[in-house]
């Protein structure tokens, strides 16, 4: 699933290592989320939409 | 190495287990006599390594169990899949090879080495394809 991960995380000049302090998981996660590899269960989007103060859908984009 | 709680708790419940396991096995070798008759006290004594065997797997449990970290859980959990249906595949491959031909009996005690070492296959199978492998190999 395409995401702006990545866009979001670079307006707040964050680093993958503070985006996953701040959700309270690994980097690894963070990097394997923003590249598509891996989609995050409803819950941890919950949590990234409620970082950004975004729904979750202006995060993670439908693919078509 | 261990960069999650998870896996400082793994760590350090591994390591005793090891050493009770390997202890364990001295013990073992050295009361009992080759080829002995499975009385209670060589049955009992002989056991006792396959406790510590049963540790490894809780221990394994309760770091899954504990694992916050969903992403890192998917991975593991894709190991342990990778072991176990090659673990399966290859116990079963030779047992019928064992019924049907001369072939050399393996010891059902190599099962659990095996598997563990299906985890090492898992992951290079998650490196392949995910392209991460995995906290704990």
């Amino acid at each position: 699933m395409k995401n702006r991960l990545k866009v979001l995380r670079a307006e707040r000049d964050w680093s993958q290592q503070d985006l996953a302090e701040r959700l309270e998981v690994s980097r690894q996660s963070v990097n394997a989320i923003e590249t598509g590899k891996y989609d995050p269960s409803l819950p941890l989007a919950f949590r990234i939409a409620d970082l950004f103060g975004l729904p979750i859908e202006a995060i993670f984009l439908r693919e078509r | 190495m261990a960069t999650n709680p998870a896996q400082r708790r793994y760590v350090g419940r591994m390591i005793p287990i090891s050493i009770a396991y390997i202890a364990a096995v001295m013990l073992a070798s050295w009361i009992i006599p080759d080829d002995a008759a499975a009385t209670p006290l060589t049955v009992a004594v002989a056991l006792v390594p396959a406790l510590a065997t049963s540790g490894f797997i809780w221990a394994m449990a309760r770091y899954l169990a504990e694992l916050t970290d969903e992403y890192v859980r998917m991975l593991e959990i894709r190991k342990i899949l990778v072991a176990t249906g090659l673990t399966l595949a290859l116990a079963s491959g030779w047992g019928i090879l064992e019924l049907f031909t001369d072939v050399p009996k393996v010891p059902l005690f190599f099962v659990f080495p095996v598997w563990c070492l299906g985890l090492a296959a898992g992951s290079l199978v998650n490196r392949l394809t995910i392209g991460d492998a995995g906290p704990c190999a």
